[in-house]
């Protein structure tokens, strides 16, 4: 590992090439994830909700998620990084679980449940980051991401109140588990290589990726649900 | 695209100066004044309104699987409708741009509103401080929609008055508003 302290935007310009170059891939990757995210679950889930109560947790959470690619856009400009990099459409491919539009509020639950608890591991990972701008940026999204999973967990326990709920909120849970286990890269990447090199970031794919389903089968045991088996990503 | 992201914002300038100028949830559960009764008729186009007091009560009420949401349904066809309009005028990235920061702004603020409410009020559950700003920031949306679009007098300019004010509207069943 290499030891580096970059305190401010500023000081990222006398940073290593490999470093700044490593930083700009993060902040380009959070801010298309968290508008995608925003666009194909959050804002239609709005729709699905059963309640106003529903409808408008829904829309603040969509809000909230639109307010994250924002706030990562921003430090990506003042790190010199076009905003057409940051926005959908461009060379950077979204994650494949973007590419299924949402059908029923219980797939909305379901994604909460575990797909926010995916995005809370990977914020985590960043709270330590030797680039403080975004290890602070980390830190002011953490609680709204929390926030997210346990809208997960609390809309989880009201859908598996009965039979059906819960049978339809499993079938989602079927439908979209085997997506996740991607979200945290492949086991030999070059990328996280680096990242860990300069203290970006703590933890390998794989360690993430453990962590991971480990904590998504405590969350999901919870409410009386199980996880298929997928095969891991290499 | 920075040319019109910069225009839009200065056309949002003065509905920026509102929301830091509003009273949000300041008035939660108070009686209703004559200007309160106003804008609420204007909003919901409704003959009653009823005050609802406290935040479990506003809490049931919003949770009530009989409350129809044939309300929400129709203001969900105007601001589609409006941001048809909006589309209209302005490119999609720019319109996404301006909208989405207006509404991070908002959604903070109001949100520490709402909590700051809520304690006055001897607590509320920690998901009701969210449901708050979600419908507090969906108005500000709803209002720079119709703004951009160019339409005047459309029912999201009374539904903000009484965010503004201090108020809550929760729904409208039938011909009655409950207001919080």
């Amino acid at each position: 590992m290499t030891d580096i302290v970059v305190r401010s935007v500023e000081e990222l310009k006398d940073s290593p090439e490999e470093y700044r170059e490593a930083i700009g891939k993060l902040v380009i990757s959070h801010a298309i994830n968290e508008l995608y995210g925003a666009q194909v679950f959050d804002e239609p889930a709005i729709a699905f909700a059963p309640t106003p109560y529903a409808k408008w947790l829904t829309c603040r959470v969509a809000m909230e998620e639109y307010g994250h690619h924002v706030r990562f856009k921003q430090l990506g400009v003042q790190i010199g990084i076009p905003e057409a990099r940051m926005m959908p459409g461009g060379n950077k491919k979204p994650l494949s679980i973007f590419e299924f539009p949402l059908k029923t509020w219980e797939e909305f639950v379901a994604i909460k449940l575990l797909a926010d608890l995916a995005e809370i591991l990977q914020v985590e990972d960043l709270l330590h980051c030797t680039f403080h701008p975004l290890r602070n940026l980390a830190r002011a999204t953490m609680p709204e991401e929390r926030f997210h999973a346990q809208f997960g967990e609390d809309f989880s326990a009201e859908l598996v109140k009965t039979p059906e709920g819960k049978a339809r909120l499993q079938a989602a849970v079927d439908e979209y588990w085997p997506y996740l286990p991607k979200f945290f890269g492949g086991s030999n990447s070059r990328n996280n290589e680096i990242f860990r090199k300069w203290k970006i970031k703590q933890r390998t794919n794989d360690e993430m990726r453990e962590d991971f389903v480990r904590r998504a089968t405590e969350v999901a045991a919870k409410y009386g649900l199980t996880l298929p088996e997928v095969r891991q990503a290499a | 695209m920075n040319n019109v992201v910069s225009h839009l914002s200065t056309a949002l300038g003065p509905l920026r100066a509102e929301i830091r100028a509003a009273s949000w949830f300041a008035a939660l559960g108070e009686p209703l004044t004559g200007g309160d009764l106003a804008d609420a008729k204007a909003y919901a186009e409704a003959a009653d309104v009823a005050v609802l007091t406290s935040w479990p009560e506003a809490e049931r009420f919003l949770k009530s699987p009989d409350v129809s949401l044939d309300w929400w349904d129709r203001e969900e066809a105007t601001r589609k409708a409006l941001l048809a309009k909006a589309r209209a005028r302005y490119p999609e990235d720019a319109l996404l741009t301006s909208l989405t920061e207006l509404t991070t702004e908002a959604g903070d603020l109001v949100h520490g509103k709402a909590a700051v409410a809520a304690t006055r009020m001897g607590g509320a559950a920690p998901a009701s401080v969210h449901v708050a700003a979600g419908a507090d920031a969906q108005a500000v949306y709803q209002l720079a929609v119709a703004r951009i679009a160019g339409a005047t007098g459309s029912r999201f300019e009374s539904k903000f008055r009484l965010f503004a004010a201090g108020r809550w509207p929760l729904g409208i069943v039938g011909s009655k508003l409950s207001l919080f």
